[in-house]
């Protein structure tokens, strides 16, 4: 089993810690002026170590660029909302991002390729360590991590990791599988977290529990569920390539097909047809896809990542239409 | 059917939940059914469910005194609808109460991860250890030697530290 293949599975993981600090009231209870002297306070001590984070507060985003930043998960929706309060520093390869005044205080997210759940561990554990340098965190020796909501106590860790399983979808086993996984303090949410759907056959999983475990116990036991997930795509892959072939074939031209020829599109039927066709080329059937990255087209062409590159006064029709435009060209290229 | 609730007024608001595999279902009328916030939130996240869950945790028990939050004054009203502490002192001020609660929906009741520096140099140390012993438990269990032996090796260089400490 090489690990490009997995990857194909595997699409990105995601280590997300929370804090907070000691002396300040939490996000639920703070004044304008507190929320502000909290960024500050963090945009100093990441600064006193590495001056390339950008700081960016959210009453400077208009909705659109926000929502781009839901899209390409820098942001969280939580953030979104705290348009007075909320600030973000984000790191010049963007694969940190550190939230301000979220629900925490602080919640650092981690991104990575592939199933990459203890580098991303390596990284926010790193940048823990440089903020708790100058900041004093809310800690209490029984519960770990002080968190605004209980949920998150302990080690305030939400390890993730985003899975592309079009073929335990397409054979209806999926719901099966993801209600095995959540007893075992499994949480399987949508592509943008919790109460999102899951779209193009992209799920997200993560642990449920955060105390009682280390954090490297935790990363531990969902890689090896993760693990075991993937043999299950596969396996269901390989049946499907002796039952199903001549069916599977013509479902991968077709999205092919679609894809590479309409004139517009709805991100949700994009998205379908993507999957189909990420799959296609992973299982070798369509070979004209091989080698380009589905996954980051997939997430260049959410609504708000075309008004971004188009302009904010794009109509659905006119984004329709680019969406179509920008699909052709990558596929095409 | 009559409400599961009241028994009075005729169910149409049914509710099923699954917690921790155990399926229940209720059926409710539609004023008990307004009664429960977390039933009408159609968003079923973790933190609406840790509320319901904190509403029941107190509703069973006897009615407790309106005192809140000693740093940040926030009432236990205000925390139960919420599910969110008001500052880092909540925690201690609601901790007895608490505590059945968050080992209820969490499984535990004690932090085992991470440790900041500035809590201090041993305790940390005394956690790792801890940590270390739970860790060669589990790798015994699972017949891996070799790792057991680097852990109890591990452990002994921490224990010898801690005494050189002292």
């Amino acid at each position: 089993m090489s690990n490009l293949e997995n990857n194909d599975i595997v699409v990105t993981s995601r280590i997300r810690l929370a804090r907070n600090l000691k002396n300040y009231k939490f996000p639920i209870n703070m004044t304008h002026d507190e929320s502000d002297n909290v960024i500050k306070e963090i945009n100093k001590a990441i600064n006193t170590h590495d001056k390339n984070y950008k700081l960016t507060y959210m009453k400077d985003l208009s909705d659109v660029q926000t929502n781009s930043l839901i899209e390409n998960h820098i942001i969280s929706p939580a953030l979104a909302k705290k348009r007075d309060d909320g600030a973000f520093l984000l790191s010049p390869d963007q694969k940190v991002s550190i939230m301000i005044n979220e629900e925490d205080h602080i919640r650092i997210q981690t991104l990575g390729d592939g199933l990459s759940l203890k580098e991303c561990w390596n990284l926010s554990n790193n940048i823990d360590d440089i903020l708790e340098e100058n900041i004093e965190y809310a800690f209490d020796r029984e519960l770990g991590y002080i968190t605004s909501c209980p949920t998150n106590i302990g080690t305030g860790m939400r390890a993730s990791v985003m899975l592309h399983l079009p073929a335990l979808s397409i054979t209806n086993q999926i719901d099966k599988l993801l209600y095995g996984v959540s007893q075992l303090g499994i949480a399987v949410r949508g592509v943008y977290g919790e109460g999102t759907k899951s779209i193009g056959h992209l799920y997200q999983v993560s642990n449920q529990g955060t105390l009682g475990a280390s954090e490297e116990t935790l990363i531990d036991k969902i890689t090896q569920i993760v693990m075991q997930i993937i043999d299950k795509e596969k396996s269901t892959r390989e049946h499907l390539m002796k039952n199903n072939y001549d069916e599977l074939e013509d479902d991968f031209y077709r999205a092919y097909g679609l894809l590479t020829n309409a004139r517009k599109i709805s991100a949700d039927e994009a998205m379908k047809l993507l999957s189909l066709v990420k799959l296609g080329s992973e299982m070798g059937i369509t070979p004209m896809v091989k080698g380009k990255n589905i996954y980051e087209l997939m997430i260049c062409i959410q609504p708000n990542n075309i008004s971004t590159i188009e302009g904010t006064d794009i109509s659905i029709k006119e984004r329709d239409k680019k969406r179509a435009e920008i699909i052709r060209r990558e596929l095409l290229r | 059917m009559l409400c599961s609730e009241c028994g009075k007024n005729e169910a149409n608001v049914h509710v099923t939940h699954i917690i921790n595999g155990k399926k229940t279902e209720s059926h409710l009328c539609e004023e008990c059914a307004k009664k429960n916030q977390a039933i009408l939130n159609s968003n079923f996240s973790m933190e609406n469910l840790f509320s319901a869950m904190l509403n029941n945790a107190f509703n069973n028990k006897t009615v407790l005194p309106a005192k809140g939050c000693s740093n940040c004054g926030m009432t236990y009203d205000a925390f139960r609808n919420t599910g969110k502490f008001g500052c880092s002192h909540c925690i201690d001020s609601f901790k007895t109460r608490l505590m059945p609660v968050i080992k209820n929906i969490q499984g535990y009741d004690r932090h085992v991860g991470k440790i900041p520096k500035r809590a201090g140099g041993n305790y940390r140390v005394q956690m790792d250890i801890e940590r270390l012993k739970s860790d060669l438990r589990n790798a015994v269990e699972r017949e891996e030697y070799e790792h057991a032996a680097e852990l109890r090796d591990k452990i002994h260089e921490l224990e010898n530290k801690m005494k050189g400490d002292e």
